[in-house]
């Protein structure tokens, strides 16, 4: 079937399902992406409403209630099973919004649409693969979705372990199917992102447009080229950590089972050598994204352009190195202790530079506060909080007090929640136009934006003083005397998901109304590539390649 | 469409909409599901969907997602050599698969680094005090008490010197293609998969032997698993150089153009030193004050 | 010690450690707010002085080696600040002033305690939350000292101002010991012994929770420790070893007031 048409392939495009199902496009590909992480983060969001609404009281509210509906069991049963339901809501909550909605967004969509544009080549290196990566991506998630049927520990449905899947718990603690179906779903999810990887390296590295040296090249690109090394390099460790789950559990090897001279803390070590350096790639398609609008808003060029791309190549670095800093509890030896703290402090410094370097890009701008900038501000300034309270998280002596308590969940929601998220929403704004070639409302969108801060602030600020006053997390029912910041708390998320529906409307409006957009609506601050090409591109673009000075 | 119909002015490879990413996802899924219904079936478990039990199913969904991949791999790669063929692997293309097949494999050491920490791991450490567990299993030494080993100088090293000269076959094999020998190429490519083959065997025949078993101790664990993947990939290679000895023999491959071979070259030097620190590490290094087992 | 509604800091600290981990908190916080306040300050400003009505002409500027050194080199300095106390804090917390006079050994289980008491003659005993049916019979009707969750059956109980060494470890998954009054954490796995020391400097009652994911009851499963006086703690463990509801009913009645133990109709 390959090259029968090869030669008039450029004339048209192929019609019907076979060019969204067989695509081999980079453009159809990252939208297939951003639709299925649209999905994907209702999905996310919804489950984790759930769980704030559980957790507005003290008590049990809701997941008795679920439990029965869902599985069909009464009474007591129903309790434990509602119990259970509520860790089987944790974990997939973390594993969708991380593995299905954040890289399917930010690396899959936005990076599939954009690099090759913007670093001017007609496609991905091997746009087949491309295919195969997206095409990996509802199979897993679909697993995902089955395990929450499967039976799991007795009397239990649903992968109960949290993200982290730390044995025994999730080898001889819950010994039905759905953890299986849930391992192999991240075996599958990984195999997608390590495919994607090697695409954007080979792209990146090969098909820069003729002059676009490595330090022309848009920071966007940069921060991808350099998420796509940490995936490489970091998800076939966690596969193979979890393949030894897989066979301890199914095949009587003792990895992480100590009566056979296993180690159960073996896991986490392997889980966080992947774990860490997975936090930077959430969050680094989203730094390079924040330089382009806050350069093209302010209409400047970046400040310190290449301090912005080897900071970003420092916090990969140094990433790969730090990850004991979950594991401080653990019983780390003193002196492993301490160099995780020294290294993992070292991160603040690099992010500073950015975080900098983005306020100077915009000092002596001329800035215009259109929608993608204001979620832009809003994720420089958010982020800084987030980044802070890591910064006392490192600090393995004060980490005694904070570890698996809110604190760690008001930390890192603020860096992926209020941080990646609003990189998404700031890339979704920015590039709408560009992808669609119609223009979203901007009233809707501004109202998007400050009906999401609001709800998300109030729903993880004050997990902070619930972290320090002692409130674990994974807990379905805490003290009564945590009420009150877990009222407001759960406000909060009900606001953010008035906010989710004010965004999907705005979509449906920008589609209904089809205001066209034009090549380039954000004028001379937008200097990069693909504001050259007429909104939305053509189907294969820069089939002259572009010449950079 | 606005642009022109003009050729386009490039080197790059725009490929045609394919079936093949989607059918191997499918097969994945099916490959995946079918592995938990096979799993549960060994435990004896269930693993119960829409009211039929699929652990009934034993390992066929497995199989059937297995045959759908291995298809799809066929008819992709059929599909890369044949655009090949037609002139589409420009240079800027060729070096797109260089690109992609070294960062595969940097992959694939990493996969392996894992196995290797969870050696180390153990191996390095049977003795600390706060592992109380594990020194008791252990008594304190690697390998662990009461476990007998293989002895490293016997198969191990014959496997060794089996893959080095695999190595150096399939390198005489390229420097014969480079000088369009095509009987040298195709009889140093007969002589790797020959080895490769033979690796195999022997490898088989010291699992069969080995005095320790697989279940219930981390030797075995560790053991078993490292070696097993790096088997796995030997077997892999093994196929991929053999489907360039066909390709040979059907007269492909030029010394000018030839990547797939190339290609299946790095992935068996890959695999040999995989093998190297496999030698190292767990036969020789891990087997120091260790019983070898009567017969090895 | 026992969270309090709207609690926005750490509980009350009971150890010289916890002091200094509030102390190394608070001291962080003079840190971190300013700077995330001067980033605030900074973003609100330029929106404010360059927005694009005032600053129509945007400079050109893209580099000031000056600035890009100041922004690298003190963030350094602000984390050496914060370097130097973090490790005194680490090192406080793995160097005991002195030997441990009790050694408790704590294991964890799907989803209650074991405590064992490593004396002579040693002392074990489980310790599950009080189920609400159990209140009464326990004599912990007062929910402000005994809350919901918190409560247990048995407290584990260790006398003021000893130093006692707690070896934690878990029989099924992984849990996790912690007292938040007295800056003590540490998982409790399978295989593996962690040890921690505490040396409570005020009595009372203290709660804290299991913090490791276990399972379907891993917020059910709380750790209750009551520090009391030397001569409180010896007679307690005299009579726990025979009767160990009665050992803690009579602590109680001293602790609680007699008053409400009478009135649990003992
Ligand atoms: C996008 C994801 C993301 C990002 C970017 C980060 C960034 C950081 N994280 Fe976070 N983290 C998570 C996601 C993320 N984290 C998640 C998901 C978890 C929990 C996982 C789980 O257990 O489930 C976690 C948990 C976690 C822990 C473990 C806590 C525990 O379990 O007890 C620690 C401890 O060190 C930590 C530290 C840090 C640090 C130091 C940074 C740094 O990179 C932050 C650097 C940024 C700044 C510091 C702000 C900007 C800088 C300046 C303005 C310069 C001046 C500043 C100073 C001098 C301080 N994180
Ligand atoms: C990116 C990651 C991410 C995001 C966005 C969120 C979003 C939210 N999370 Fe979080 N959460 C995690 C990652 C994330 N979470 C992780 C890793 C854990 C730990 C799990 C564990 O313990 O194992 C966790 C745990 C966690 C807990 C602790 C549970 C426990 O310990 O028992 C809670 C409780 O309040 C919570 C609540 C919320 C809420 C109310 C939101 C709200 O903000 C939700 C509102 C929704 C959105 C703001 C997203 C909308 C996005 C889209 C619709 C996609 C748009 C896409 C495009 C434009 C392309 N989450
Ligand atoms: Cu025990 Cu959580
Ligand atoms: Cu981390």
């Amino acid at each position: 079937m390959a090259g029968a048409a090869a030669h008039d392939h450029h004339d048209h495009k192929p019609k019907g399902w076979v060019r969204w199902v067989y695509s081999t496009n980079h453009k159809d590909i990252g939208t297939l992406y951003l639709i299925f992480a649209i999905m994907a983060g209702c999905i996310g969001g919804f489950l984790s409403v759930m769980m704030r609404w559980e957790l507005a009281e003290p008590g049990i509210q809701i997941f008795h209630g679920l439990a029965s509906m869902v599985y069909g069991v009464e009474g007591d049963s129903a309790i434990d099973a509602g119990k259970s339901m509520f860790n089987a809501f944790t974990t997939a909550h973390g594993l969708v919004m991380i593995f299905f909605m954040v890289m399917p967004a930010l690396i899959g969509g936005f990076a599939n649409w954009m690099v090759p544009i913007m670093i001017g080549a007609p496609d991905m290196a091997f746009p087949r693969m491309n295919n195969i990566s997206f095409w990996l991506l509802p199979p897993a998630f679909l697993l995902l979705i089955l395990s929450a049927f499967m039976p799991s520990a007795p009397g239990a449905h649903g992968v109960g372990g949290g993200w982290t899947i730390y044995p025994p718990l999730s080898t001889s603690g819950q010994p039905g199917p759905a953890m299986d179906l849930a391992i192999l779903s991240l075996h599958i999810a990984g195999a997608s992102s390590i495919l994607g990887a090697i695409n954007f390296i080979t792209t990146i590295f090969n098909m820069r447009a003729p002059g676009m040296t490595l330090h022309k090249m848009p920071l966007f690109a940069w921060s991808v080229l350099i998420t796509a090394f940490l995936l490489l390099l970091s998800l076939p460790v966690l596969a193979g950590g979890i393949t030894m789950l897989l066979t301890d559990r199914n095949f009587g090897t003792t990895f992480f089972a100590p009566e056979g001279g296993g180690d159960p803390i073996l896991f986490q070590h392997l889980f966080w050598f992947f774990g860490h350096p997975e936090v930077y790639i959430l969050i680094l398609p989203g730094f390079g994204i924040v330089s382009h609008i806050v350069s093209t808003f302010s209409r400047k060029p970046i400040f310190g352009y290449l301090g912005m791309a080897y900071a970003m190549v420092a916090i990969g670095a140094v990433g790969f190195v730090v990850w004991a800093h979950h594991m401080y509890t653990t019983g780390l030896s003193l002196d492993t202790q301490r160099y995780f703290v020294f290294a993992t402090m070292v991160i603040a410094v690099p992010t500073g530079v950015k975080i900098f370097s983005w306020i100077a890009t915009m000092w002596g701008g001329s800035i215009s506060m259109k929608t993608p900038m204001i979620w832009a501000i809003g994720f420089i300034f958010l982020f800084t909080v987030g980044g802070v309270t890591g910064v006392q998280l490192a600090n393995a002596g004060l980490d005694r007090s904070l570890h698996d308590t809110y604190y760690v969940v008001a930390h890192f929601h603020y860096v992926l929640s209020l941080g990646a998220v609003f990189a998404i929403f700031a890339a979704w704004y920015y590039w709408f136009p560009k992808m669609t070639g119609y223009m979203y409302s901007a009233a809707i969108a501004n109202t998007h934006f400050w009906v999401t801060f609001v709800g998300v602030n109030l729903i993880f600020f004050p997990q902070h003083f619930l972290g320090l006053a002692g409130m674990p997390r994974r807990y379905i029912d805490y003290p009564d005397a945590y009420a009150g910041w877990n009222a407001v708390s759960s406000y909060g998320s009900y606001i953010s998901a008035i906010g989710v529906l004010i965004f999907l409307f705005g979509v449906f409006e920008a589609f209904s109304k089809k205001r066209v957009a034009g090549a380039n609506p954000w004028g001379d601050g937008a200097t990069t590539l693909e504001w050259q090409l007429p909104s939305p591109p053509p189907f294969h673009q820069w089939e002259q390649l572009p010449k950079i000075k | 469409m606005a642009d022109a119909h003009a050729k386009p002015q490039h080197d790059y490879h725009i490929i045609d909409p394919s079936p093949w990413p989607f059918l191997a996802s499918m097969g994945a899924l099916i490959m995946a599901f079918g592995g938990v219904a096979w799993m549960q079936h060994l435990k004896g478990g269930s693993f119960p969907v829409f009211g039929y039990n699929m652990a009934d199913a034993n390992y066929w969904i497995f199989l059937i997602g297995l045959l759908i991949v291995l298809y799809t791999m066929f008819g992709w790669w059929s599909d890369t050599i044949k655009e090949g063929n037609e002139g589409h692997h420009t240079r800027v293309v060729s070096l797109h698969l260089r690109y992609g097949m070294i960062m595969f494999i940097a992959s694939e050491v990493m996969f392996f680094v894992a196995w290797f920490w969870a050696f180390f791991d153990a191996a390095l450490f049977p003795n600390e005090v706060h592992q109380v567990m594990r020194a008791e299993f252990t008594g304190g030494v690697w390998p662990p008490k009461g476990i007998e080993i293989l002895d490293p100088f016997h198969l191990p090293l014959y496997n060794t010197i089996i893959l080095l000269l695999s190595g150096t076959a399939v390198t005489w094999a390229h420097h014969a293609l480079l000088h369009n020998d095509r009987k040298g190429l195709i009889n140093g490519l007969a002589l790797t998969v020959g080895l490769g083959i033979l690796f195999s065997f022997v490898q088989a025949y010291e699992y069969i032997h080995a005095p320790f078993a697989f279940k219930d101790s981390i030797y075995g664990a560790t053991f078993f698993m490292a070696t097993g993947f790096h088997g796995f990939h030997v077997i892999v290679g093994t196929i991929f150089l053999l489907v360039c000895l066909f390709r040979a023999m059907a007269g492909g491959f030029t010394p000018k153009q030839h990547f797939g071979f190339e290609a299946a070259a790095w992935y068996w030097h890959f695999v040999d030193v995989v093998w190297l620190f496999l030698f190292t590490a767990i036969y020789i290094w891990g087997s120091v004050g260790g019983t070898i087992a009567a017969g090895h | 010690a026992q969270p309090t509604p709207w609690q926005a800091t750490f509980q009350p600290a009971a150890t010289g450690i916890m002091e200094q981990i509030t102390w190394f908190e608070r001291y962080t916080l003079w840190f971190i707010v300013p700077i995330t306040l001067f980033v605030l300050f900074l973003l609100a400003y330029c929106i404010w002085r360059f927005r694009a009505s005032a600053n129509p002409v945007p400079s050109r500027t893209s580099h000031n080696t000056l600035i890009e050194v100041i922004w690298t080199v003190g963030p350094v300095v602000i984390l050496l600040f914060l370097a130097i106390p973090s490790f005194q804090l680490l090192t406080a917390q793995y160097s005991p002033p002195e030997d441990a006079k009790l050694t408790i050994k704590a294991t964890a289980n799907q989803w209650n305690w074991d405590y064992e008491y490593q004396n002579a003659e040693p002392l074990s005993f489980n310790s599950a939350m009080l189920a609400e049916a159990d209140r009464a019979a326990a004599g912990k009707e007062d929910k402000a000292a005994y809350p919901r969750l918190l409560a247990v059956d048995n407290e584990v109980v260790v006398p003021i101002n000893t130093l006692v060494r707690v070896l934690v470890t878990a029989s099924d998954v992984i849990h996790a010991f912690a007292m938040p009054a007295f800056g003590v954490k540490t998982d409790a796995v399978p295989g593996r012994i962690n040890e921690i020391w505490f040396k409570a400097e005020k009595e009372g009652l203290y709660y804290g929770q299991c913090s490791e994911l276990c399972g379907k009851d891993h917020a059910y499963m709380p750790i209750a420790i009551r520090v009391v006086s030397d001569a409180q703690y010896n007679t307690w463990l005299a009579a726990a070893k025979s009767d160990l509801p009665g050992a803690n009913k009579a602590l109680m009645a001293e602790t609680d007031g007699a008053a409400k133990v009478a009135a649990a109709g003992n």
